[in-house]
């Protein structure tokens, strides 16, 4: 197998699969939630390493807690973020919905903090605005809340209020100048600087729930941008925010081989950022499979 | 080059002495109670008269074209950090990638004071040398280190790094007690090397009035479970947090690059500040309020610093001053009257 085929990288996260089921984020590590949602997803979409794809969502399902979150581990139960992860992990998996149901209801009741619109009149965003957050005790950012919102679309909530709070929410988040950071806009009366995969996430999960004239200044920003970038993270997710817009650059599989040959410089990637490229790698026209409608849903499940 | 002499250092009394000695007084559950209420107020100022003396070295450097390794060494040398000293040591350097801008180098650490720092530990016998940060704005390392021009140095000079947001961790107890945290998570490869090194820009700070060598240290924590930006520690309070992290992770040397450092609304929208030293010490706390007096700031107005003097002095009486003096160095940074953090910190 040669390096310039993603068939090489998929093998590589294959690799990663540890003994109970998942996938561990480095050769030879320990499991991990995240990396495990992301490898099923990436080997599910490129319809490789079918083998190891249900094992991996019976291991999220296993560490499951009772009231349907997916922590990072055992010993941070705070930390609730890979549950959305876990929801698109599920997703073409009827075996799995029950799964998958528990979670969505998990995020629908759970929140990041906020505070009262006008109580800290420094930031230029609304503290107001319910989306979700990395950890129980911290405040809502555009990472977490964009992936909540495609997960719990995927789940079949498009139309739940708090997904609309999280389309406010990331709206409200867009900086002026265009693109998306962290989650601040701007403090102090400045406008802080955009950063290329949150303006991906962001716009991924936008997609069919706002105007295009509202984020066009975004897509601006970002198909600048992605000429440049060829990190494992940002490359993905510019391609795939751009993608979900009909904008998914000619070149976009000719720099994720690109970004694939780099692990030769900088060491090899981590399981979620391998899986991130295969995943943008394999997206037809720019969508990403697990927006697309059920109908490829497992039937051996 | 000016040495500024100190009188000798006061007698040690540790945290726990000094409660021995309370409860023997007959008048510790009283006192105690004074004590734990007042513990950024009554605890510091005892510590900082009784404890251990500062010691920093301030080296004048123009631009960042210099022979950086052989002025860091000679500053490692006057306080004392020799090769049998660090012969066979394992050291990990933690600069402070927080937001790297293409466009904007002073945000960042810049990479040829992280080369010089490690050239100057491998010739003195360092074991092995990684660079290690966790952004606290980014989650794409890669990104971070070309931005910051950072990956160029570790490629040519095959310097190994680490994630600090998404490796292994393990979790400690609490030491300081500040926040209500009982627990903290750090990276695992933290347990498995003998220094950490504090590598921070001189920066003015919105929430914490500066940005140095402690609060760099909120940087070894990992995002993934604090969050980007780690705002975990932030609801816990900045000032708790940041000595926290560095009674239970203590650096145990410090290169502050200030040749080119930001003033105004730092940490990421500031302006450059040519301030033309490095700054370098084996306790955080008089590193920082060195730093701060280079600054023009005054140390006692910044919180975290006056709270930290359980830990290290800043009075500049104790601080044995290696190297140039502050006074010659000082180069006031811009405050920002409608950034409450830096309100009054002026040094008179």
């Amino acid at each position: 197998m040669n390096k310039k085929d993603v068939a090489f990288h998929l093998q590589n996260l294959a690799d990663r699969v540890v003994l109970q089921g998942g996938f561990s984020e480095q050769s030879g590590s320990v499991y991990r939630s995240d990396a495990t949602a992301w490898a099923i997803m990436a080997l599910d979409a490129n319809g490789a390493h079918t083998n190891l794809i249900n094992p991996a969502r019976s291991r999220l399902a296993a560490e499951q807690r009772l009231d349907g979150m997916i922590a990072l581990s055992n010993d941070h139960p705070d930390s609730y973020w890979p549950t959305s992860l876990a929801i698109l992990a599920w997703y073409n998996s009827i075996k799995y919905s029950e799964s998958m149901q528990r979670a969505a209801s998990f995020l629908l009741q759970k929140s990041g903090m906020a505070l009262e619109s006008k109580s800290y009149p420094i930031f230029g965003h609304d503290p107001s605005i319910p989306g979700w957050s990395w950890n129980v005790h911290s405040f809502s950012w555009v990472e977490p809340t964009a992936l909540a919102i495609i997960a719990l679309e995927s789940a079949g909530y498009i139309d739940h209020p708090r997904v609309q709070d999280g389309v406010r929410l990331l709206m409200d988040r867009q900086l002026p100048g265009g693109g998306w950071n962290y989650g601040n806009t701007v403090v102090y009366d400045q406008e802080l600087l955009p950063q290329p995969d949150n303006t991906g996430i962001a716009l991924t999960a936008l997609v069919s729930k706002v105007d295009r004239r509202d984020i066009e200044i975004s897509l601006d920003y970002l198909h600048n941008r992605v000429v440049s970038l060829r990190s494992p993270r940002s490359l993905s997710w510019a391609l795939l925010g751009l993608g979900s817009w009909g904008q998914r650059p000619s070149k976009s599989k000719e720099w994720i081989l690109k970004s694939l040959s780099l692990q030769d410089r900088y060491g090899a990637y981590d399981t979620t950022l391998l899986s991130q490229l295969c995943l943008a790698f394999i997206a037809q026209n720019g969508t990403i499979p697990f927006l697309l409608p059920r109908n490829n849903i497992d039937e051996a499940s | 080059m000016k040495h500024h002499n100190v009188p000798n250092p006061k007698p040690l009394l540790t945290r726990r002495r000094f409660l021995q000695a309370s409860l023997v007084g007959g008048f510790g559950v009283t006192f105690g109670g004074a004590f734990l209420a007042g513990k950024e107020f009554i605890w510091p100022r005892v510590m900082e008269y009784f404890g251990p003396r500062g010691e920093t070295f301030i080296a004048k450097v123009a631009d960042y074209n210099e022979n950086l390794a052989a002025i860091i060494l000679s500053g490692m040398a006057e306080l004392g950090v020799d090769a049998p000293l660090i012969r066979g040591k394992r050291i990990l350097l933690k600069p402070n990638l927080v937001e790297p801008h293409r466009t904007a180098r002073h945000i960042n650490t810049h990479p040829l004071v992280v080369r010089g720092a490690v050239e100057a530990f491998l010739s003195l016998g360092a074991e092995r040398v990684i660079v290690a940060e966790g952004s606290g704005h980014y989650r794409d390392t890669q990104l971070v280190l070309e931005e910051s021009g950072m990956v160029d140095v570790l490629y040519e000079d095959k310097i190994p790094f680490k994630d600090l947001n998404s490796s292994e961790w393990y979790i400690a107890p609490n030491l300081g007690n500040y926040t209500k945290l009982s627990t903290l998570t750090f990276p695992s490869i933290l347990k498995q090397v003998d220094w950490i090194v504090s590598m921070p820009k001189l920066k003015t700070h919105h929430w914490a009035g500066v940005t140095l060598s402690m609060k760099n240290m909120f940087g070894v924590m990992p995002g993934m479970f604090y969050g980007w930006p780690k705002n975990v520690l932030h609801l816990h309070g900045i000032t708790q947090s940041i000595i926290d992290i560095n009674i239970t992770m203590p650096p145990q040397f410090v290169i502050v690059d200030g040749i080119i450092g930001m003033e105004g609304d730092g940490p990421i929208m500031g302006m450059p500040k040519r301030s033309g030293v490095i700054v370098l010490g084996r306790n955080p706390v008089s590193v920082d309020a060195t730093c701060a007096r280079i600054m023009g700031i005054d140390p006692y107005k910044i919180r975290h610093l006056n709270a930290a003097r359980a830990i290290g002095p800043i009075r500049d009486t104790y601080i044995y001053q290696r190297g140039e003096i502050v006074s010659s160095v000082r180069t006031d940074f811009e405050l920002l009257d409608e950034i409450h953090a830096q309100r009054g910190l002026r040094l008179s």
